[in-house]
Parts: structure tokens; C-alpha cells; sequence
């Protein structure tokens, strides 16, 4: 090892936190130019084929703007962490996508710049979104598409049972139990011990007038009443509490469950297996006359604060081109999602008419974090506690918030 | 026990003599211990072969194999695979080059303060490796070590270096101090009594530490994460999180690469196996 | 368990009781420079040490003296609030059950591993056709990475169409499927097994590695002594293997408590928290609820335990060198 390089170890331990750009290269910005030539990216599309949709967005807005783009993918897991460190050295990226409920934790920091700053219209989009997005009443990020959940059903197996598409969560109970047959479940959904589980069971929490800001609630109750019979009678394998989504999609493909509640990001996939022959409808509600609420997916592209005003501004304007109407509509084919802005739904559905339930779901569908904000993780941890708790006969229905808030 | 001073003259040459018979039955029971420790591997393979990246709909045998997972690793972590090996022997290297001086002493000198030394290389193996990660980026990025394989190369040995001078000392404690006072009352200094002696006679110590260090160092995923911003400088275990989408993840590709990226070093295990065995015959410590 | 001084072995077998008679047999001259060459020897593990240790662990007693939240990393402000995320760590109701949960994780995993480990060890060393090369296959499970293996392991343990239940099955030793990642009974036992089938390779190389260094001749004198099988494990094997014994054991506990990646790839924790240990704890805690404040405290009083096995060590290899 270098006497010099040595040096800068032992300094590194001494005041690791602290900038120390005098020994070695590399990490040192270039002072605030007016002419902004590149932007950094970090976002989590690191799987294909999102990888090159996205890219391919990124590359024609790059383009437009006249800026080269380097760009970091990582694991969804790993983004928040990631996100986290550079805040903590002031190497924040120029453009950060986050998943929409993260939004708000990280505005809160102070580490975004609202899109206002820097003139951004953020009018025409679907509520929800702007919802999730929108801390202390500025808009911190857009995203070009949305997704949500929706049930998912084999069509072959429907029609051979002689059923029709459940409507409401009475047909869905009677479908399920029909459809159960040998080493096939009737439907399969996740309750995982994650966001996940939460996610898909608020579905059924709001179109049933359920809260989350009230968890204790008997609307609340009931829904999980109706998700732990269909696991208790058998028409849902008991694994659901161990399985994701993509596990929930794997069933379904492998034709071991006839129904799935999932989301439309799944359609590639399922294409994989093309002798499951697929529709997809809005998720059932209740009582005849509610409407169908689920939560609203995606992931919003932000311009976090690094100081470098020019190349704010750039990249404010770089995710206003993302979310531009010809890039919805062309990430939403890509990708099977639902553009952002409710204008675009008509000519959507008209070009891919798969996707009709999904983007009905998207116009009424809420963000997890509209009414409680950074509240959101400990409500969903207290959620899939509860799930999980009566799934596996722990607490009842009725108990199982109280339960699972103890904690 | 009064029995063990009776001396049995027979027995040693029973036992030379069961030993010399052809031991096919254990070989066979080897095996056998080896396919139910290595059944969740095959699972993995099996895996690996079906289309769909899982096993929900696949017999025992994949009958009806799927490459599409291996073409897809093969195009795409060729390069990954080398700077992992380039990364895991660096810290094999480095890691006992530090440790295996500090293990010596810390196992054959009497000093006030040993078990301070030890329960702080204790503490250190007690640490989060997600801590230490977070530390380290922010002083990687000042030093300018992001991105580079010395940077990986020094953040793999925190994982390798305390374990490397406990392992080694557990060793050494079993050297016995008169062969290498021979060498000291021959004139011979301690660095040379350490390089000449020690270090030989611990060869088989240095291998099975050395295999550890390798192991850890390519099964790290948590440094290469943090400490890499770009795709310049990637180890296959970030290679396969590419795979795994937040919400897709292309199980048959992951399981491919995990697959092809335990060749090389299954190879370099066996090799490094085959030295300690050899070591063994040549009566290490005489 | 035996101690040295019971070792019917011949000559002065145990090393550790010579070790340190080189420095103090004489050799005054040249005293200091000895010591100087000594310092030297360790210098370089000792600064490398205090460079990549010694920050994160101050950082993290720090971190658990603070409210620090998302906020913090990128404002740095952080209150102090004394031992506050202490109390706020161990009065959640989730608290005890994850202390249970990590000491029989960790008890579970590591009298499995060793056990089976140390006869898989005593097992490969006699030499046959083959020895080599299936003991280094045994390493194979660690080339895996993490989140590969559980999730394999996740299909295996499936309730409804994972092979072990089928295989079970058929072997007619079980009429109903067993949940073994489903239900809050099983589950803990099911990430035990999966955790010492990942732990098995490790034992096996360290503990075949100490077995490897026992000198042959110590069992043909203890043969003419009349100890073979069992006797000689007890009266040769265990006292030559002790050093390596409790380092292996040592690193296993410190190891083992420490383990997330296969509970998180497994169970997460789930079902209805059966799998929560304080490592879980302290991930969740920082990463899922970005309370980083109570996450540190969860992952110092790991660290707390874990020092106490270090101390325990400690003490038995004091006891060792006295011999």
C-alpha cells in the first residue's frame, strides 16, 4: 500500500462522515455552470424488459433536452438504502424515481425540491397520484403510468365450470369454492408478511368504507373476515401467507389456482405460459352499487436538492418529458400500465383493450399514503401482522388489529 | 480411567490392517451423504432448466430442459464472473497477508493485553455488515474508491481478516514453539523463522482460511451494492439481482447464473482441497 | 469433557501449554527489538482493523443515542434521547418473543451444525476413493448465494407442491402436508433447518481442518494404549481439537445471530411474526418502519449477546493457554 493512499485511511477513519476530496480523485463536482450537459439517474427498472422501456424514455427525452444521462439501476429493496447514503454524502443523483408511497418519507427530509420551483405543471393527472406525491401540500415527483390490482381468471376453467367473472365478494366466495378442485385452489392472492400483503388487501378493505387511518373499524373487519374464510374453507391454499405476488402469478400460471387478485405488470410474463387463456376484471366489491377502490401503483421520478440549481432545473424538465402524453402512452403500451394522466384512458384502452379493467380500476383507485402520509409503513406493518395473525387462526377478524397494534 | 495404561499390542496392527483394506463401502456412503446435502443444489438446477424458473409444475428429472436461463447468463456475466475472481482472490491475498503475522503472534506470544485483541476482533465480526457498508460509502466516495476493485477488494477483507487471524490462531496454538526456537538459537530472525517455518508448516491452516476468505468475498452482495455506482466494476452476485425485478424477476436466469457462477469455484475448492490433503501426507508437523 | 491434563497422550501433546516459553526462555539481548519486529507483525491487521471497525461501531452506539429517522441523513441533525430507542426496543410486545426466537434459532442452528458438521468431519477424514473431492462438494451450498438458496429452499418446503412434503408423502411417514412455512408452530423449525443445512459446510471445513492437524502418531500410541474408536475421539480427537472447537463455536454463535438474509428470503419474519429474531428486528426497525435509532439499539443488544459468548471464549481459552 501507498504512504499516501495510507493516509487517507487513517484520516477516513478518523472523520469518515466528513469531505476529505484533498486525498485522491474521483467524487469532486464540477462548480454550478449554466451549461448543464449530463445528469445523473437512479432508479430501481433494473430487470428487463422494464430496463430498456425505461431506458428508452430516458434516451428520447435525454435527446430532446440535449443532455447525456448516466444512469444507476439497483434493487427495489436496496433503493431507499441507496437513497439514504447519497443523502447522507451529499451525492444525491440529479433525477430519482422512487415507488410512490416513499415520496413523502423522503420529501420530509428535505431532501427534494417541489416541482413547482421550477415551473412544472403538474394539472391533468389523476388524483391519486398527485396524492402520493404531495407533501405539505407541493408536488415533489410525476409518474407517467400507474398500475393497481385486479382479478386475474382463467378463462378455460371458468368456462368449464360454467361460471361467470365474480362481481361481487359473494360470487367471488361461491367461484372459488367451485373452482377448488384436486390439487387446484380456487384463488390465490398474497398475504405475505411484507407491503405486499397489505397492499393486496386494501382492495377489499376500501370498497368495503374501510380506512386506514381507523383500522379498528368493522368494515375493516369484515374484509379480513371475508379474505380469512376463503383461506379457511379451503378455496385458498393456506400459503398465501408466505407467498408474493410474483409466487401468486407462478400458481396461477402453472394452472394450481383458477382466479389471482394481481397486477397488469404480471401480463408479460403470463404470456410466457400461452395455454393459460387470461382475462382480468375489477376486483369485486362487497354489495352490489359499491364502487370498486383498489390502491394505486407506480413509481414517481423526482429531482432531489443537490445544490446544482442549473441542473435542477434540467432535470425538473427531464421529468416533465417523462411524463409528457406521447411518453404515457408509449411506457403504458410498453409495459402494460395505465397512463397518469386521465385524459389519455380512452385512446389507452383503445390500443390495448386488455387492459380496459385496469385502467377503470386506476381512475378511482387511492394512493396508500393520501391521508397518513410517513404514518403509512407502521399502518401497513400493523396491517399484514393482522392478516397474518388471523390467516393462521392467531387472533379472529375481529381481533386481529387490535392484536397486531399491541406491538 | 485405569484401562488406558494397559497396553494392548494387538490393536495397532488391527488397525493398520483395517485400514489398508479398499474402502468402496465408505465412498459409497459418501456419496450418499452428499446427494441429501446437495438435493436442494439439484432442485436448483432442476430449477434452472424449467422455463418458468420454478418447480411448481416440474418432475423430478427436467425432461423437457429450458436453456434459455444459461443463454441468457452466459451472454450477460461472462465479464461479472472474472471481476469476482479478480476481487475474491485480492482478498485471499490481502486478507492473510495482514492476518496470518498478526494470528502468529497473537497465538504463540504472551502479551498483557490478548484478550482485548480478541474481543475486538470478536466485536468486529458482531457488527452489521450493513453499518459498516454505510460507513464506508461515504468515505469511499471522499477517497475516491467507489467503483474500483481495490475498494472491494479492502471491503471484502473486513468480512475476512478478523475471521482469517481467529481461524489461524486456533491453529498455530498447536505449533510447538521449540521447532521454531531451533531456528532462532540458528541465528535466524523471527521474520525468517515466520516465513521459512510458520508459514509451511500452516499450510493447511492458510488454505482452509484462504478458502474462506474466498468464499466470503464471492458471496458478498452487500458491498458490491453499496460500493458501486455504475456497471464498470460488478461481481456476479450483483450480476444476478439484475434478474430480479421489483416486481418480475426472471427466475430461471438467476438460477442459471447462480449455477454457472459456482463452477469456477467449485474448481478452485477442489484444487485447494487436494492441498490440504497433501499436506496432510507429508506429515506437516514433524 | 475432558480436560488436557486426563489426556493419556504420550509427551507434552497439548501445544498451548509451551506456547509463550519462546520469549521467556532467556534471549534478554536483543529484547527490545524482538518486541519492536513483534509490533510489527501485528501492525498492519491492528490498523486495518481500527480503519474499517472502528468508526461503524462508534456510529452505531451513536445512532442508538439519537432520534435519527429518514430526516437525519440528509439534514445530519439528530436528538438526543439517552437510552430512549433501548426502551422503546425492549418494550414492544415483540421484544420477548424475538429474544426467544433468536436464542432457539441460534441454540437450534448451532448444535445441528456442529453435531452433524463434526461427523461429517471424523467421517471424510478416513481416506477412500473419492474423500477429496466429495468433501470439497460439500462446500458447494455456500457458493450459492443467499437469496438463491431460500428461495429453492421456499419451493422445497412448499406446503402444497414442495418436494420434501411429497417425498414425505409417499414415504407414508405423513397423512397431511406439513406447513412448514405456514403455520406459526412450524415455521421457526423450518428456518432452523435450512439455516444448519447452510451452516453445515462451514463446520465441516474448520472441524476437518483441526482434525487434519492432530499428528497420526498420537492415535497409533494411543492404539497401543488401548484407545480406538469412541475412547480416542474422547481422550485424542476432542483435547487436540479444543482450540478449534471453540473458535468454530465461537464464530457459529456470533455467525448465527447475526442472520437475516435466509429468514428474510424465507418467512420474513412471518407467519404472524413466528419468525422474528432481534436481527429481523433490527432490519425491519431501520429499513421497513426508518425508526434508525431503535434499529441501532436492536443491533447493539444483539451485539451485548454475542459479547458475552465472545467473553465466555475468552475465558476458556485463558484456561487453556494457563494449562
Amino acid at each position: 500500500m501507498k504512504k499516501s493512499s495510507l493516509t487517507c485511511l487513517m484520516a477516513m477513519a478518523a472523520i469518515a462522515p466528513l469531505a476529505l476530496t484533498a486525498c485522491g480523485g474521483g467524487g469532486s463536482q464540477a462548480a454550478a455552470s449554466e451549461k448543464v450537459d449530463s445528469l445523473t439517474v437512479l432508479d430501481y427498472y433494473n430487470n428487463e424488459p422494464d430496463k430498456t422501456h425505461i431506458q428508452g424514455a430516458l434516451d428520447k427525452c435525454a435527446a430532446q433536452l440535449g443532455v447525456t444521462l448516466k444512469r444507476e439501476t439497483v434493487p427495489g429493496k436496496d433503493l431507499i438504502q441507496k437513497v439514504l447514503q447519497r443523502s447522507s454524502s451529499r451525492t444525491l443523483p440529479d433525477v430519482l424515481m422512487l415507488d410512490n408511497p416513499d415520496v413523502q418519507e423522503i420529501a420530509a427530509t428535505g431532501g427534494l425540491a417541489p416541482l413547482d420551483d421550477f415551473g412544472v405543471d403538474t394539472s391533468g393527472f389523476a388524483q391519486g397520484m398527485l396524492d402520493a406525491a404531495t407533501y405539505e401540500g407541493k408536488v415533489y415527483g410525476l409518474a407517467p403510468t400507474a398500475n393497481t390490482l385486479g382479478l386475474f381468471y382463467n378463462k378455460e376453467m371458468l368456462a368449464a365450470a360454467g361460471i361467470q367473472p365474480p362481481k361481487t365478494w359473494d360470487e367471488l366466495k361461491a367461484a372459488a369454492s367451485k373452482l377448488t378442485t384436486g390439487d387446484r385452489y380456487g384463488l390465490a392472492f398474497s398475504a405475505i408478511a411484507t407491503y405486499e400483503g397489505s397492499w393486496q388487501f386494501l382492495p377489499f378493505m376500501w370498497t368495503n368504507g374501510g380506512e386506514e387511518t381507523d383500522l379498528k373499524s368493522p368494515k375493516v373487519a369484515e374484509a379480513l373476515g371475508f379474505v380469512d374464510g376463503l383461506v379457511a374453507s379451503g378455496s385458498a391454499s393456506k400459503s398465501v401467507v408466505n407467498w408474493s405476488q410474483a409466487d401468486v402469478r407462478d400458481q396461477f400460471a402453472a394452472g394450481k389456482a383458477a382466479m389471482m387478485i394481481n397486477g397488469p405488470w404480471q401480463i408479460p410474463s403470463l404470456a410466457k405460459t400461452p395455454n393459460v387463456k387470461w382475462e382480468a376484471v375489477q376486483v369485486p366489491v362487497n354489495a352490489q352499487g359499491q364502487t370498486p377502490v383498489a390502491p394505486l401503483g407506480g413509481e414517481v421520478w423526482t429531482v432531489p436538492q443537490t445544490g446544482n440549481k442549473a441542473k435542477q432545473a434540467k432535470s425538473a424538465e427531464l421529468v416533465a418529458c417523462i411524463s409528457s402524453d406521447e411518453n404515457q402512452l408509449a411506457l403504458a403500451k410498453e409495459r402494460f400500465t395505465v397512463p397518469t394522466k386521465t385524459a389519455l384512458a380512452g385512446e389507452y384502452v383503445k390500443a390495448v383493450p386488455e387492459m380496459a379493467a385496469f385502467t377503470e380500476q386506476v381512475a378511482n383507485a387511492q394512493s396508500r399514503t393520501g391521508k397518513l402520509g410517513k404514518e403509512w409503513p407502521k399502518t401497513a406493518t400493523v396491517m399484514y401482522t393482522a392478516i397474518q395473525l388471523a390467516l393462521t387462526d392467531q387472533a379472529s377478524p375481529q381481533e386481529a388489529f387490535t392484536k397486531a397494534e399491541a406491538k | 480411567m485405569t484401562t488406558l495404561d494397559i497396553t494392548t499390542p494387538g490393536s495397532a496392527a488391527a488397525r493398520l490392517r483395517k485400514a489398508s483394506r479398499p474402502k468402496l463401502g465408505h465412498t459409497a456412503v459418501g456419496l450418499l451423504l452428499l446427494a441429501v446435502m446437495l438435493f436442494p443444489v439439484y432442485w436448483m438446477v432442476n430449477a434452472s432448466l424449467q422455463p418458468s424458473g420454478n418447480t411448481l409444475t416440474a418432475d423430478f428429472l427436467p425432461l423437457n430442459p429450458s436453456f434459455e436461463g444459461y443463454e441468457k447468463a452466459i451472454a450477460q456475466q461472462g465479464p461479472n464472473l472474472l471481476t469476482s475472481l479478480v476481487i475474491s482472490l485480492g482478498t485471499v491475498v490481502f486478507s492473510l497477508a495482514v492476518a496470518a503475522p498478526a494470528a502468529y503472534m497473537l497465538a504463540q506470544f504472551r502479551f498483557r493485553w490478548i484478550n482485548a485483541a480478541l474481543l475486538a476482533i470478536l466485536i468486529s465480526q458482531m457488527i452489521p455488515g450493513i453499518v459498516i457498508a454505510n460507513a464506508l460509502y461515504a468515505a469511499y466516495n471522499d477517497l475516491g474508491l467507489l467503483n474500483s476493485i481495490p475498494g472491494l477488494i479492502l471491503a471484502d477483507s473486513t468480512h475476512a481478516i478478523p475471521f482469517v487471524i481467529l481461524i489461524m490462531r486456533a491453529f498455530m496454538m498447536r505449533i510447538p514453539p521449540s521447532i521454531v526456537e531451533a531456528a532462532r538459537v540458528d541465528g535466524a530472525g523471527l521474520v525468517r523463522a515466520f516465513v521459512s517455518i510458520v508459514l509451511p508448516i500452516s499450510r493447511n491452516s492458510l488454505i482452509t482460511a484462504g478458502l474462506f476468505a474466498f468464499l466470503f468475498s464471492w458471496s458478498d452482495f452487500l458491498f458490491a451494492l453499496t460500493l458501486t455506482t455504475t456497471e464498470d466494476v460488478r461481481p456476479v452476485t450483483l450480476g444476478i439481482y439484475q434478474y430480479l425485478g421489483t416486481q418480475v424477476s426472471n427466475w430461471s436466469a438467476v438460477m442459471a447464473t447462480a449455477v454457472l457462477s459456482s463452477l469456477p469455484a467449485i474448481v478452485l475448492l477442489v484444487l485447494a482441497q487436494k492441498y490440504i490433503a497433501a499436506g496432510a501426507t507429508g506429515g506437516a508437523v514433524k | 469433557m475432558p480436560t488436557l491434563t486426563t489426556s493419556p497422550a504420550p509427551g507434552d501433546l497439548s501445544p498451548a501449554a509451551t506456547a509463550g516459553t519462546a520469549e521467556r526462555d532467556g534471549r534478554r539481548r536483543g529484547f527490545r527489538r524482538e518486541r519492536l519486529v513483534q509490533a510489527l507483525f501485528l501492525a498492519p491487521a491492528a490498523l486495518f482493523l481500527l480503519l474499517f471497525f472502528g468508526y461503524p461501531v462508534v456510529k452505531n452506539v451513536v445512532m442508538s443515542l439519537q432520534e435519527y429517522t429518514t430526516r437525519t441523513f440528509f439534514t445530519g441533525e439528530a436528538p438526543w434521547v439517552g437510552m430512549a430507542n433501548y426502551a422503546t426496543a425492549a418494550g414492544s410486545s415483540l421484544f420477548a418473543p424475538a429474544m426467544l426466537n433468536t436464542a432457539m434459532f441460534t441454540l437450534g442452528s448451532i448444535a445441528g451444525q456442529f453435531v452433524i458438521g463434526l461427523a461429517l468431519a471424523s467421517f471424510f477424514k478416513r481416506r477412500f476413493p473419492l474423500s477429496g473431492f466429495l468433501r470439497s462438494m460439500l462446500l458447494l451450498p455456500w457458493l450459492l448465494p443467499l437469496i438463491v438458496s431460500s428461495a429453492t429452499w421456499r419451493s422445497i418446503l412448499d406446503q402444497d407442491s414442495g418436494i420434501l412434503n411429497a417425498f414425505l408423502r409417499n414415504l407414508g411417514l405423513i397423512q397431511e402436508p406439513v406447513p412448514w412455512l405456514t403455520s406459526p408452530s412450524v415455521a421457526l423449525l423450518a428456518v432452523v433447518l435450512v439455516n444448519i443445512w447452510v451452516g453445515i459446510p462451514f463446520n465441516v471445513t474448520l472441524l476437518y481442518g483441526g482434525l487434519q492437524e492432530i499428528p497420526e502418531e498420537l492415535y497409533e500410541a494411543g492404539a497401543v494404549d488401548g484407545a480406538t474408536g469412541w475412547k480416542a475421539f474422547w481422550h485424542i480427537t476432542w483435547p487436540n481439537l479444543r482450540p478449534v472447537v471453540s473458535v468454530v463455536l465461537v464464530l457459529g454463535v456470533v455467525y448465527t445471530l447475526k442472520v437475516l438474509d435466509i429468514i428474510l428470503g424465507l418467512t420474513n419474519g412471518g407467519p404472524a411474526n413466528a419468525t422474528q429474531t432481534l436481527a429481523v428486528r433490527s432490519y425491519q426497525e431501520s429499513f421497513v418502519n426508518f425508526q434508525f435509532g431503535v434499529g441501532a439499539a436492536f443491533s447493539n443488544i444483539l451485539i451485548l449477546i454475542s459479547l458475552v459468548f465472545a467473553v465466555v471464549y475468552l475465558r476458556m481459552n485463558r484456561r487453556a493457554v494457563d494449562e
